[in-house]
């Protein structure tokens, strides 16, 4: 009889790797004292979770001010920067990494759709927060009407609806339930995307982001989308901050395209491809909207 | 006699009759499959002196033969970390 520790040539099953993915970031950050909250996938309490798979990443919700902080500490140990917030995704809320053993893991500086100041939304997760266990380390995750407003505001940034997610977190509700969601939504000033998810959106036309949400929830040209998120920021630097991002090459996008870093010539060269693809969205923009097409 | 224990920082899951086993942050995975994962839990069980009583009681071999192999994986488990002597 004889048996061995095997590290090699065996393979773990994703779900395995997702959770040990959850523990390691926790230990970490119990080690250098961050805040952060589990969200999505396996730490989604399971009266929310319709027994779907695991996903295919782990994302966390970070303390804005420890973000800099956990950053430091995953490329110590051995996490790879896969994309930035810059580039990671339009709202610049993600920054997704990379690691041989546990895969990947987003961290989130804040959650799109909540337009209360990010450190402050978070402090109302961390206070209602809970424990789970995840590889037998202890996980701290939002509480369970939280976790069910953050599917929901997730649920907004998706065309297909996530309907499922909606439904759980939100149709299938208990009214008890819907009156606390209600009331959290309201404390994190996330009314305009919670809408967009429950197809409630046209009560917030006048809103800034409305635009924005209409886009992001029912689809739209990129340029639509780009214009809306200008019309959505919430003062003029943040407006020109979006604007002098919309015209410049997603590098992140580009190296995983070519799998490698692009050299400048092809930095320069997607620059230019990108207006006039920008002109062609926009050109079947006028040809939708023409009547009688 | 003392016991052994799961180590600080070790994450463990089992799945499939596996039982996988990471020291955290930075790994890797281990898999004990098996036998191996048979050892595991006997080990964490009770009196590391009657490890291999416990793992022939739940594979129907016998003690003594199997005794040496069980006390090495066990040796191996806690040089690599993965376990520690609990007084």
């Amino acid at each position: 009889m004889a048996a061995e520790v095997n590290e090699v040539g065996v393979s773990v099953p994703l779900s395995v790797r997702l959770r040990f993915g959850h523990a390691a970031v926790q230990h970490l950050a119990d080690e250098i004292g961050v805040d952060l909250l589990h969200i999505k996938g396996v730490a989604v309490d399971p009266e929310l979770r319709s027994g779907r798979d695991s996903g295919s990443d782990v994302d966390v919700l970070v303390r804005p001010g420890h973000v800099d902080r956990l950053d430091r500490a995953m490329r110590r140990h051995g996490w790879r920067l896969y994309s930035t917030f810059e580039w990671g995704s339009p709202f610049g809320h993600a920054q997704t990494y990379l690691h041989d053993a546990w895969g990947y893991v987003d961290i989130h500086r804040f959650f799109p759709g909540i337009r209360l100041e990010p450190g402050r939304a978070f402090e109302q997760f961390w206070r209602d927060r809970n424990e789970v266990q995840i590889a037998r380390i202890g996980c701290h995750v939002p509480s369970v009407t939280a976790q069910g407003v953050l599917l929901v505001l997730n649920a907004a940034r998706s065309t297909n609806g996530r309907s499922v997610d909606v439904r759980m977190a939100w149709v299938d509700a208990s009214t008890e339930r819907r009156a606390e969601m209600t009331a959290l939504v309201a404390d994190l000033d996330a009314s305009v995307a919670f809408a967009a998810a429950t197809g409630e959106l046209e009560r917030y036309r006048g809103e800034r982001d409305y635009r924005l949400w209409k886009i992001v929830s029912e689809g739209g040209s990129r340029s639509a989308e780009w214009w809306a998120r200008i019309r959505a920021a919430p003062n003029l630097g943040a407006a020109l901050r979006v604007a002098a991002r919309a015209p410049r090459v997603n590098v992140d996008h580009l190296a995983h395209r070519l799998g490698r870093a692009p050299t400048r010539g092809e930095v320069a060269g997607e620059f230019f491809r990108r207006p006039a693809r920008a002109v062609r969205e926009a050109w079947r923009g006028i040809r939708r909207a023409e009547p009688g097409r | 006699m003392t016991g052994l224990r799961r180590a600080p920082g070790i994450g463990i899951q089992e799945q499939n009759g596996a039982v996988y086993v990471a020291p955290l942050p930075d790994g890797p995975i281990v898999v004990l499959d098996g036998v191996a994962g048979v050892i595991w839990h006997a080990a964490c069980a009770g009196d590391r002196a009657t490890i291999a009583e416990r793992v022939a009681e739940a594979t129907d071999a016998a003690a003594d033969e199997i005794r040496d192999d069980v006390d090495a994986f066990v040796a191996d488990l806690v040089a690599r970390g993965l376990l520690v002597y609990d007084p």
